[in-house]
């Protein structure tokens, strides 16, 4: 049997809910056992292959235009598309700035903070990816599994991409489910 | 009895209960949010629905009345995803960010209701509106972007505290849980008991003391009396790594049914005064760091006994402490003079009249729940010995009328229906004159309408204070009785500290007075010393002083031994209406701190006298003012 394939990315996260995958410590021999672990942003392949993964992975909420494309891109080339932690289930911490607006998120980042001297300005180039309102992948792509958490602990982690190593959907409940 | 079907499971009730009473009492559980056992039922949230055969649509069971030959279902689907709707529209009604809210993981009802319905996500956005946070409260903060608009608090607030401070602005989606006629809530008429904190089911309003502090999970529950005054409210005091983490009232207590004052609840975290660790022994005029076997033999040579000898203890000790205390200094020692800091000012007249009458005539607590008149005497329950006050502010919307008599400023006037002057030092004549008032014989206005309350209650109570116990002469007190006989009033005396009853059994009641005194042992506990007592004992030559923390008392000492404070002690209080309770251990006293209890057998040793230690023997040894329970 050729072992599934899964490919993860970040959006608009702090990369803590890839950190609590590495916590899954000795236990990732098992995964890469039984899963074949292409594009993440911790391995050397950057994109999800062009011809398809079973599992994708996305960590992060969707701030801005490119996070729509890398969504959008791990949606078109995945089976199973899997929200991993609050910022990818509910938009997360990164979510406040909507209360305030992007505008005003930038003004306080680059200009009014205490820490800029009188020279600090937005940056502008076109390279530069449009900010958006911050989303939930949900809102954006559709989404076969949410695992909520902050980030979810290293053992839900190693749950679910078991299960879905084997073909199952992971049940996420009980001591696995927290929003914190 | 109706017999109803849930589940499949037959089941009796009560007739005029409702569903979900009848589900809890058989044991069957049913998802609640706005709901609580203390409260009357509202019917607000829509997290109870069940299916009730023959109804068109889903019921909210908390409200719907049960009725005989009832079938019931909590499981079906339509139930199930009726949960889950009515999840999803709360948490997109306002803006929940779980990761960073401090009920999180455990404490808030709304997130463990949906982690119960297997939720891993909801399908609606937050509402992304901001709502106000109010954090001007010294104890609480008020967060409306976690609002769920169940309106615990604020029935909570009304019905339950009798303080009305808590509302809704009412703008549909957008309503507003605002304190008064939109005040800050720290500049509100709130009385900071923290009645609305405790009920709120999400992280709505936190208390800012132990927010982020410890969850539900991680912290030790210790239930237990009250030690800020005499009613005896039961608490939950949490504490986490030997810190106390916060304090709650005790849902299922019988007198306060969870609720607490600031005093309770509040201040007591707040306490900030200096420890003290080590015996002080003082030489060549200062104080200086001791053992305790120096400290004790100080003692051994500076104490006196028999007259010149003072000994005075704090009524916030255990009975036990105070008895052994009692059973050394008077019994043993045979000190001039032995009494409470309290110098029995708030119980010795009651105590010699229940003496004189062979026989207790002050009454429960519980009286008060259920009155519909109230004289009270001296005494602003809305300054002190708070909660019997909740009982009777929250029932006057229903009715129940207040009548206040003081001479001084008193804040429960301003719930009154009839407010008379009373001078102290007048109660006799006060009393005599509203007895006339009740045979119709008095043109004055006031005691008249005064009488007419009270003569046509059904279950009126006359409350007193210290200040009453304190001025009432013999005559006085047979007129409080002649009217108790006449109304069929319950008297209701409040004493003082925790334990003020308990010095009242014992005898510790004489009135510190300069008396040439050579030396004098103060048993302070945690409490703090009124300049009255400092000055008293800068006059005596040897004075020893154990107590908690560091003050004038101990500074101006000659021996200071380091003693626990409430929390890192253990022992009984005995409530002013005559409820004996416990208090258990809650914190490790820092290290070389002994309990009260401890350090006196260890000064009993020095002294080479042997106490009596049948502290409960010794309560019982005299006739009480209200009948001693126990439970
Ligand atoms: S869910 Fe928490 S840990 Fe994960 S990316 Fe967001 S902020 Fe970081
Ligand atoms: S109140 Fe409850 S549901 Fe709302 S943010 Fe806090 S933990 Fe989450
Ligand atoms: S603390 Fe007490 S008085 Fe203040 S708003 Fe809350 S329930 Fe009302
Ligand atoms: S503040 Fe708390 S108790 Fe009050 S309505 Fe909101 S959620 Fe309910
Ligand atoms: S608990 Fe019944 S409607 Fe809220």
């Amino acid at each position: 049997m050729t072992k599934p394939k899964v490919a993860s990315d970040w959006l608009c996260g702090c990369a803590g809910c890839h950190m609590s995958f590495l916590d899954i410590d000795e236990r990732i021999l098992q995964v890469v056992e039984l899963v074949d672990l292409r594009a993440t942003p911790i391995t050397d392949l950057k994109e999800p292959d062009k011809d398809g993964v079973v599992v994708g992975i996305l960590e992060g909420g969707i701030a801005n235009t490119h996070n729509e494309h890398v969504a959008k891109q791990m949606r078109e080339r995945c089976k199973i598309l899997v929200a991993l932690g609050d910022c990818a289930v509910f938009g997360g911490v990164p979510a406040m700035r909507n209360f305030f607006g992007a505008e005003a998120a930038l003004q306080r980042a680059y200009v009014d903070a205490e820490s800029n001297d009188s020279e600090g300005k937005i940056p502008c180039s076109p390279e530069l990816a449009e900010l958006t309102r911050v989303r939930a992948v949900s809102e954006v792509v559709k989404v076969d599994l949410h695992i909520p958490g902050c980030p979810p602990h290293a053992d839900v982690i190693f749950y679910a991409l078991a299960e879905l190593a084997q073909g199952r959907i992971p049940e996420i409940k009980d001591d696995m489910l927290h929003w914190h | 009895m109706i017999k109803l079907t849930i589940d499949g499971k037959t089941i009796e009730a009560q007739e005029g209960t409702t569903v979900l009473k009848a589900a809890e009492e058989a044991g069957l559980y049913i998802p609640t949010l706005c709901n609580h056992p203390q409260l009357t039922p509202y019917g607000g949230c829509r997290m109870c629905m069940v299916d009730v055969e023959g109804a068109r649509t889903l019921q909210p069971s908390c409200t719907m009345p049960a009725a005989d030959g009832m079938v019931v279902n909590t499981h079906t689907d339509k139930v199930l995803n009726a949960r889950k709707f009515v999840l999803t529209m709360i948490f997109s009604e306002r803006n929940h960010f779980c990761m960073y809210c401090p009920v999180s993981d455990g404490d808030c009802e709304l997130q463990n209701r949906a982690y119960d319905e297997e939720m891993t996500h909801w399908d609606l956005q937050p509402n992304w509106q901001p709502f106000e946070v109010d954090a001007s409260h010294p104890f609480i903060i008020l967060d409306n972007n976690r609002c769920i608009l169940c309106r615990r608090c604020t029935r909570a607030c009304g019905e339950l505290v009798g303080n009305f401070t808590l509302g809704f602005e009412e703008r549909g989606a957008n309503s507003l849980l605002v304190a008064d006629y939109n005040v800050p809530l720290g500049e509100s008429t709130c009385i900071s008991c923290g009645t609305c904190v405790q009920i709120c089911p999400t992280g709505a309003l936190i208390d800012r003391q132990s927010a982020y502090q410890g969850k539900e999970i991680e912290v030790d529950h210790h239930i237990g009396v009250c030690v800020e005054c005499s009613v005896g409210c039961q608490r939950n005091v949490l504490t986490r790594d030997n810190r106390l983490v916060r304090i709650e009232g005790e849902w299922d207590a019988e007198l306060n049914h969870g609720l607490l004052c600031d005093q309770g609840r509040f201040l007591p975290l707040e306490d900030d005064r200096g420890r003290l660790l080590t015996p002080l022994v003082r030489k060549d005029g200062s104080l200086k760091a001791a053992t305790w076997e120096e400290a004790l033999n100080t003692i051994a040579q500076g104490l006196g006994k028999g007259k010149g000898l003072a000994a005075l203890a704090s009524t916030r000790l255990p009975a036990e402490d105070l008895a052994l205390f009692k059973s050394i200094f008077a019994d043993n020692l045979h000190g001039e003079l032995v009494t409470s800091l309290e110098e029995g000012k708030a119980t010795a007249s009651l105590a010699k009249l229940a003496e004189e009458l062979g026989k207790p005539f002050e009454s429960s607590l519980d009286n008060l729940k259920d009155t519909d008149a109230v004289l009270a005497l001296e005494l602003d329950l809305v300054e002190e010995h708070q909660v019997p006050g909740f009982f009777i502010k929250r029932q006057i919307p229903e009715g129940t009328t207040l009548v206040v008599a003081d001479g001084k400023e008193n804040k429960l006037a301003a719930h009154a229906s009839v407010r008379l002057p009373l001078t102290a030092g007048e109660e006799s004549s006060f009393l005599e004159n509203l007895l006339q008032a009740i045979e119709g014989k008095s043109a004055d206005e006031g005691l008249n309408r005064a009488a007419e309350v009270l003569k046509a209650a059904e279950k009126p109570c006359i409350i007193y204070g210290k200040t009453f116990a304190e001025k009432a002469d013999a005559k006085a007190l047979q007129h409080l009785l002649d009217l108790a006989e006449k109304l069929g009033a319950a008297l209701i005396g409040v004493k003082g500290e925790a334990n003020s009853m308990a010095a009242a059994q014992l005898g510790l009641e004489a009135p510190f007075t300069p008396n040439g005194y050579q030396s004098a042992y103060v048993l302070l506990g945690d409490e703090d010393p009124s300049q009255k007592l400092v000055k008293r004992l800068e006059e005596i030559p040897f004075v020893v002083v154990q107590a908690a923390y560091s003050s004038q008392a101990s500074g101006s000492a000659d021996v200071v031994l380091p003693v626990t404070m409430w929390a890192e002690q253990a022992g009984s209080y005995l409530s002013l209406d005559g409820r004996l309770q416990k208090l258990g251990q809650a914190l490790d006293a820092p290290e070389g701190v002994l309990t009260s209890q401890a350090a006196l057998i260890k000064v009993a040793e020095a002294l080479a006298v042997d106490p009596d230690t049948d502290w409960k023997a010794s309560l019982k040894a005299r006739i009480p003012t209200v009948e001693m329970r126990e439970d």
